[in-house]
């Protein structure tokens, strides 16, 4: 198997991707307003290339000291695949269980509830609202729960760390006035990101 | 999305592929009648399409938790967005038979669910589809998984001398508790028992040890912290709750040796919002400990003045 290319990012580029995900994430966050009934803020997104390292970097700063939830969902379309990972700082869960009007006690089924319900809304309307701009259909696999209260390092620790540098969006979300703190990351494998960046060149002419 | 491959002609092999293909799916409208009803389905749950058809899906199945699944299909039809389930939230939505009902471990079907956005000709969303996913060797993989992990986490935290915690996996412990009790208001208490001016043989110790360990609630954890002494977490107790505990123990022992009974010093501290760490939770129940010669019931609770 050849290795493919390094991958690369103009500065055009990178602001068509911000712009993508800009839109793709207004609609997100408007869903998640409408479901949770509450002010979401508007993030800007962070869009860069990342070595593994930066990812493990890019996590913990996200996530400093508390424990983390994370859901993991794969998306793949027109030979676009990539993944989107949904950090939830555990200290989000006792205002969003109340914002999903999850009654009674927190249990660990009741998060895993709202980790579902939250992480299913945020991801699927990102990569449907980026999919749409582009004109490419994802399929979206089932998601997976990494392991819930668990340390940065086990979540990193899971993944099979093949790839050297990739695409990587980062959207935080916070919510006025509740304490619901978020990080939807967008990640690309890095063939991924030449057919990516294909397109884009391609809307940017 | 239409899709230019797809004739009006090839209509009745697509039929054919929905009816056969090995996983469930079914359509329902905004009421939750069911509009479609493959082979799947029908194989599984023994009901036909026929009598399917238009039924409501609660009415149908009562066993559907209404209340959670309106939750996640309620997006659907609104935000026009995909929602999943997994197993890990409930093993199934619809109750079926394990496909292998001979040679298979679980007595039911493991189910995963996609629930998609069904866009009409008005691109308004009129029903949806629930695609059902048989996912039981995954689950079962993953639960036998699990299980190996807790077994294996148990065994390394168990002292094989004493069959009690080790004293590592105890100071962890301790630390967690302590951490948990300056965010709730759940009291939580050490139990020291020393022991250490008694000449004990080792084999009558053990026997106390296992006598102790029988004693314990599924939350309690002891562990021997050093020779000649015991040791017991007790979550979510008072110190009054320790107390009883604690004399109720020094009294099983002490008819095994009964000079437990009588010298055993015990002291007891309760988690303060004032411990920094759990040194400072085990010094107070150390000097408790030790404050408890000088009692008449060798027995001394910890007060923060004390």
């Amino acid at each position: 198997m050849t290795t493919p290319p390094i991958v690369t990012l103009s500065d055009d580029q990178r602001d068509c991707y911000q712009e993508l995900t800009n839109v793709a994430m207004g609609q997100a966050a408007d869903r998640l307003a409408r479901l949770l009934d509450s002010y979401v803020v508007l993030p800007i997104p962070k869009v860069n290339l990342i070595e593994i390292s930066d990812l493990r970097m890019a996590i913990e700063g996200a996530q400093e000291e508390d424990a983390v939830s994370a859901v993991c969902q794969g998306f793949i379309g027109s030979g676009i695949a990539g993944e989107a990972l949904m950090l939830f700082n555990d200290t989000s869960f006792t205002d969003l269980a109340r914002l999903t009007n999850y009654p009674g006690e927190l249990t660990h089924q009741a998060q895993l509830e709202i980790l579902m319900d939250v992480s299913s809304l945020l991801i699927g309307a990102c990569i449907q609202g980026i999919g749409e701009q582009l004109e490419i259909h994802f399929n979206q696999g089932h998601p997976v729960v990494l392991g819930q209260h668990c340390n940065v390092n086990d979540i990193l620790n899971v993944s099979n760390q093949k790839w050297r540098r990739t695409l990587a969006i980062e959207i935080h979300y916070t919510m006025e006035a509740v304490n619901v703190d978020c990080d939807l990351l967008l990640l690309f494998t890095e063939d991924s990101v030449l057919r990516l960046n294909h397109v884009i060149d391609f809307l940017l002419d | 999305m239409t899709n230019p491959n797809i004739d009006l002609g090839d209509i009745h092999w697509l039929m054919d592929i929905l009816q056969n293909i090995d996983v469930g799916l079914v359509v329902l409208d905004k009421e939750y009648n069911i509009q479609l009803w493959n082979g799947f389905m029908d194989s599984h749950s023994g009901i036909s399409p026929q009598n399917a058809k238009g039924e409501n899906l609660f009415t149908l199945f009562p066993d559907i938790p209404e209340a959670w699944f309106r939750k996640k299909a309620e997006p659907v039809f609104q935000l026009k967005t995909r929602t999943f389930t997994i197993w890990e939230q409930r093993p199934y939505l619809f109750h079926f038979k394990n496909y292998r009902p001979i040679t298979g471990r679980a007595t039911f079907m493991y189910q995963n669910t996609a629930i998609i956005p069904l866009e009409s000709i008005d691109r308004q969303i009129h029903h949806i589809c629930v695609i059902i996913y048989d996912v039981t060797d995954a689950a079962l993989g993953k639960e036998e998984a699990h299980k190996l992990g807790v077994e294996i986490n148990k065994l390394t935290r168990v002292d094989p001398e004493t069959g009690l915690m080790t004293t590592d996996a105890w100071h962890e412990e301790i630390s967690r508790e302590l951490a948990r009790v300056h965010r709730s208001e759940m009291p939580s208490c050490i139990a020291l028992l020393d022991h250490s001016q008694l000449a004990i043989d080792a084999d009558a110790l053990k026997k106390a040890y296992a006598l102790l360990a029988r004693s314990l609630r599924q939350t309690d954890l002891a562990c021997v912290p050093q020779s000649g002494q015991v040791a017991v977490l007790l979550p979510a107790s008072d110190e009054g709750d320790v107390r009883f505990f604690a004399e109720r123990i020094r009294k099983t022992i002490g008819r095994q040796i009964p000079e437990f009974r009588n010298h055993t010093r015990i002291g007891i501290a309760r988690a303060l919002d004032t411990f920094n760490n759990a040194n400072e939770w085990l010094q107070a129940v150390d000097a408790a400990c030790t404050a408890a010669a000088n009692t008449d019931d060798h027995l001394q609770i910890h007060t923060p003045d004390s």
